[in-house]
């Protein structure tokens, strides 16, 4: 086995609090692994430091057999590792079109940054893509602040991939969504995932989690409490006194 | 049809022909004057353009990048004190004084720019702010630049283009120098926001955050925007002494970059042609009013605010919205 996403002992302190505690874990080329824990738990921490959003104080990441920790977020996407975020951040005075090319630009990169864009091939072709397949054909001249909660989080994914990544971090991707939104989110991180784009998925929604993931750790106080495959972590105790306790709880 | 056409062409894209608009009235206006022999209005427009060209580069970090410059004439005063020495103690030549300003401006660019970038939002205002305070007291008690007094009695230069020659003196063929670089610069600007490059600044000035995690370095395209305002300030800067014969630490005031900070929002945030509009019709009604009262100011003060209530986007923005609204009309014919 040779994962894509290797995480060893990663730290990070915000002062006295130790937000992620000694984390290890790794994700596999082609699956979709998930981080889950209740409120707290430090897996949006974790999601930060493996996108570059924030610096690790200790501990190691290596990404695609290069070492990538504490790399700033363009860097970690030029080495291949693209992100969602779960408070949709996207263009929002920019129309829709103008989103996914900014961000196909990339792929472009160092090359005809002084040329009209419309001589942008690849971006352009990549922009065509990403409107078939996330039926955005009908909104790509409206700005991006204008479009429906749904839309923004489909087109918040679509950024997200412009750029060709070979892993997408999806930061709670179906925050705030219908019942039927999130299971047509579903199938497309399934569809994705079938492309063998890997993975790596924070979610509360812990009955999506268990339907899609391939494998799954539990976070709970800033450390890794268990992980394994849905069966093994739905049928660990630990998990299920820490986490599923605290969330019935709450 | 033919006609409708012609129509549909300037609904599709209205700030291009608005800047199309602007050249053309400045030729008739050149043609006009030219006739009537006229000096004052000749040097009054000259005038205009050459803070139009400062108001440019204020909207490019402005409404193009997100970056409020208060102290944009830092770089105005410094082309202006450049072409100055240049013409004055080096050789009297256009051309070496538009290299020299080029140049040093890039430099002086690049150092403010890598003070200035670090900062956001208001802290970048007020960097901007306080390096153009410094630079001009630095000026304005500098003994060997004039202090207080500038440059005067700068020589007027003959501007060389190989088979025929411009006079700076000449009112009218100054004027057409100046429309000519001005135009230049407004259309390498305008070519510019429809790069990737251009694009990406929008990008930062929507939403900075998200630029990172799109495998682009927001810094690196700010300062480089910086130093191209830099650059467009101060080459405008550089015709001023060439047509008032004099500078003073006054070009680096902060009334400078806050009359262009006007001028940039009269005439309409973000769409590069409004600058040179802003300054047109706010250089004429300076002198206008100038000319019966000492307050001018206070009814551009009054213009300023009615235009930011009512007219938030700007003449241009609102002459763009006002076309695109006939659009279905024109359509439906």
């Amino acid at each position: 086995m040779n994962p894509i996403l290797e995480v060893t002992d990663l730290t990070v302190r915000f002062g006295t609090l130790v937000a992620v505690n000694k984390v290890s874990m790794s994700a596999q080329r082609g699956h979709i692994t998930s981080v889950i824990g209740p409120n707290g738990a430090g897996k949006s921490t974790l999601f930060n430091l493996v996108s570059g959003a924030i610096a690790p104080s200790a501990g190691q990441v290596v990404f695609d057999g290069k070492p990538v920790t504490g790399l700033t977020p363009n860097k970690m996407l030029a080495a291949g590792l693209a992100r969602s975020f779960q408070i949709t951040n996207l263009f929002f005075d920019l129309p829709v079109r103008e989103n996914l090319r900014l961000a196909a630009q990339f792929l472009e990169r160092g090359r005809g940054l002084f040329k009209p864009t419309s001589y942008s091939y690849l971006a352009s072709q990549r922009v065509d893509e990403l409107t078939e397949r996330f039926q955005l054909g009908s909104k790509l001249d409206e700005l991006a602040g204008a479009l429906s909660h749904g839309e923004q989080r489909r087109l918040e994914i679509a950024v997200a991939l412009a750029t060709k990544p070979s892993m997408l971090l999806l930061d709670e991707p179906t925050q705030g969504m219908s019942h039927a939104d999130t299971q047509e989110t579903a199938d497309m991180i399934r569809s994705l995932a079938k492309d063998s784009l890997s993975i790596l998925l924070v979610e509360h929604d812990v009955d999506l989690v268990m339907n899609l993931s391939d494998h799954v750790i539990v976070m709970h106080q800033g450390q890794k409490l268990a992980e394994g495959t849905p069966e093994d972590v739905r049928g660990n105790p630990a998990v299920q006194a820490a986490y599923f306790g605290d969330a019935a709880h709450a | 049809m033919h006609k409708l056409t012609a129509v549909q062409t300037v609904l599709q894209n209205p700030i291009r022909w608005l800047a199309y608009l602007f050249f053309m009235l400045a030729l008739l206006f050149a043609l006009v004057a030219g006739i009537k022999g006229d000096v004052f209005f000749f040097r009054l427009a000259t005038e205009a353009l050459i803070f139009g060209g400062l108001a440019l580069s204020v909207d490019l970090l402005l409404g193009r990048t997100g970056l409020l410059p208060l102290g944009q004439a830092l770089f105005f005063g410094f082309g202006a004190y450049v072409s100055a020495l240049v013409l004055k103690n080096g050789i009297p030549s256009f051309w070496l004084a538009m290299a020299a300003v080029l140049i040093t401006s890039t430099v002086a660019g690049l150092v403010a720019g890598v003070i200035a970038i670090r900062a956001k939002g208001v802290y970048f205002a007020l960097i901007s702010f306080g390096l153009a305070q410094v630079v001009s007291k630095v000026v304005f008690n500098t003994r060997s630049l004039g202090a207080s007094d500038g440059i005067i009695g700068v020589p007027v230069p003959q501007i060389s283009f190989g088979f025929f020659s411009i006079d700076a003196a000449s009112p009218g063929g100054f004027f057409m120098l100046v429309l000519l670089f001005i135009g230049l610069l407004y259309a390498g600007l305008a070519y510019l926001m429809d790069t990737p490059f251009g694009r990406q600044l929008a990008a930062i000035k929507a939403n900075e955050h998200r630029v990172p995690f799109l495998g682009v370095d927001p810094w690196r395209y700010k300062l480089a925007a910086f130093v191209l305002a830099a650059n467009v300030a101060a080459l405008s800067g550089a015709f001023y002494p060439m047509l008032r014969g004099f500078v003073s630490p006054e070009l680096m005031f902060f009334q400078v970059s806050g009359n262009a900070i006007i001028n940039v929002i009269v005439g309409g945030t973000g769409t590069l042609i409004g600058a040179l509009y802003g300054s047109a019709i706010l250089t004429l009604l300076r002198s206008v009013i100038g000319s019966f009262t000492a307050h001018h100011q206070i009814v551009i003060g009054v213009i300023f605010m009615v235009s930011v209530v009512f007219f938030p986007k700007g003449l241009i923005g609102y002459l763009v919205e006002a076309i695109q609204r006939r659009r279905p009309k024109k359509k439906a014919l």
